[in-house]
This record gives C-alpha cells, sequence and structure tokens, in this order.
C-alpha cells in the first residue's frame, strides 16, 4: 500500500486543458453546459442542473437513467470568475456526507491549468452542519478558506 | 428491511473513515503511523524521536486507537502497538473512487470543449448536430 496516498482525506488532480479559463469556469457553473458532462453514469437519458451561482446559494444535479435517479448537491462557498470556485458537495461518491471542492483555474498562455481539490470536512464541521443547518458550516468554510490564502 | 440495515452500514462506514481521518490530519500522528508501518513497537519506542512528553505522545496514540487505525497488545509488562492496516484500505478506497470519479468527469469536460470548439468553427446552425 502507498502510505503517502493514505496520509490525508484530500485528493487533487492538475491538469492543462486546451481552453481559456471562462469557457472552463462557465461549465462548472452554467446548468445548460453542467448537464452536459457531469452526469457519471453511462446510462443517463436526462440530466437536470439547478444552480444559484452566489455565496451561499445552492446547486444541484438530478441525473436520471431508465431504472434510477441520482442527486448531486452542494451549497456556494466562493466564487470568483475565473479563477475559483469552492463549493461543498454531497451526494452518492460522498456516501452523502459533506465534503469541499475547491477548482482553481491558472491561465497559462492559451491553455489553463486546472487544480482540482476535493477534501473530507472534519467530522465536527460535519456534525455542525447536520445539526444546526448551513449556516455555521459556512462560517467554518469561510474561517477556513481566509486562513489558507 | 435489508434498505435500512444497509443504511446503517454506511452509515457507521462514514462515521469509522471520518474517525480514520480525523486520526490522519495531524503529523505527530501520521508520524507514529509510520513508524509502525515499518514495525510493531513499544509505546516508549515510538515516543522516543519525538521533542515531546511521553504523555503528550500517548495522547495521540490514544486518538489513533479510537479511530481503529492502531491496535494495542499486551505481552507481558509491555504494551506493544501495531497497525490495522484494514482501517487505511478504507481510506485508500475512498481516495481511489474520488479520484476516478474527477478524472472521468474531467475527460468529459475535455470531450465537451472540443465538441464545442468544433461546433463554433461550423457556425450556430451546426451547433445542434455536435451535442446531444
Amino acid at each position: 500500500m502507498d502510505r503517502d496516498d493514505a496520509t490525508g482525506p484530500i485528493v487533487q488532480i492538475r491538469r492543462r486543458v486546451k481552453a481559456g479559463a471562462e469557457q472552463i469556469f462557465d461549465l462548472w457553473t452554467k446548468p445548460d453546459l453542467m448537464a452536459r458532462w457531469m452526469s457519471p453514469f453511462p446510462g443517463t437519458v436526462d440530466c437536470k442542473a439547478n444552480c444559484d451561482l452566489r455565496p451561499g446559494g445552492t446547486f444541484s444535479l438530478v441525473m436520471s437513467s431508465e431504472e434510477s435517479s441520482r442527486e448531486v448537491s452542494g451549497t456556494y462557498v466562493q466564487i470568483d470568475r475565473p479563477r475559483k470556485l469552492v463549493f461543498t458537495w454531497i451526494g452518492p461518491l460522498t456516501n452523502n456526507v459533506n465534503t469541499l471542492v475547491t477548482l482553481e483555474l491558472h491561465p497559462r498562455g492559451d491553455e489553463t491549468e486546472l487544480v482540482l481539490t476535493h477534501e473530507r470536512l472534519p467530522t465536527t464541521a460535519i456534525c455542525e452542519g447536520h445539526t444546526r443547518g448551513w449556516g455555521n458550516i459556512l462560517d467554518h468554510l469561510a474561517d477556513a478558506v481566509v486562513k489558507e490564502f | 428491511m435489508i434498505e435500512i440495515e444497509a443504511r446503517k452500514g454506511a452509515a457507521s462506514r462514514t462515521a469509522r473513515l471520518d474517525a480514520v481521518f480525523a486520526a490522519l490530519a495531524d503529523p505527530t500522528r501520521r508520524a507514529i503511523i509510520e513508524r509502525l508501518s515499518r514495525s510493531d513497537a513499544r509505546v516508549t519506542e515510538v515516543a522516543e524521536p519525538f521533542q515531546m512528553s511521553l504523555n503528550a505522545v500517548s495522547k495521540h496514540i490514544r486518538v489513533l486507537e479510537a479511530s481503529g487505525v492502531v491496535e494495542r497488545h499486551r505481552q507481558g509488562r509491555d504494551h506493544i502497538l501495531s497497525i490495522n492496516t484494514r482501517s487505511l484500505d478504507e481510506v485508500d478506497g475512498w481516495i481511489v473512487r474520488t479520484r476516478r470519479y474527477w478524472e472521468e468527469r474531467l475527460d468529459a469536460m475535455e470531450r465537451l470543449l472540443r465538441e464545442l470548439k468544433k461546433g463554433h468553427k461550423l457556425g450556430p446552425k451546426d451547433r445542434k448536430h455536435g451535442s446531444r
């Protein structure tokens, strides 16, 4: 087993993408575009996306196949078009617990370096989120974001 | 009934995973795990390289035990610590699943970007054919 990979709850992916940061940002935040690539289920016949793009606003993706339907949703924490997007993420992949996704876009000439970070939230933040609603968890996240940058 | 049991199973798995992640969030605890990944060891042996009191190291060890990452056995008067690799395998599972998920999504995103670029060159009339 690779010990380095087992030391933290963070998954980070870097990729050079042949597109401008604005266009990539739109793919992540415009419902009609989100619906065209975000569904992970091969049999998806219908994917509906909704988003209220403002800090504290929510988004959802409902993906339906012939047999079933699944939903992914979250809340926007930070929106800085076209450089950075931070949102919570809850869905089947995360066993329906809250996680945090950070998308960073760095322009590199005609291309963009995309850095995607997906992390589990501290247990205490998850508990607070469940018992006291979204206010607390967002305060907590805002603090974390400010501290980091 | 089966569904409720399955959900309970998933919930306790999630709670367990959260405890493991919390345990791994600290550099001292990660260093302890690294030490124990080489071989089982006594508490005093584990504490030796750290610039902190035995008591402080013991606290970290207790967090690791509570999360299930570290187990303690008695051998006569010694307490021997060892790693429960199964708990770490679960962490690996989450990381592998999540990485695979996003790699696939980003592939799909890049396919759509190419599709949009092609559609743009063809002009607005033909764009509809390029999309689903």
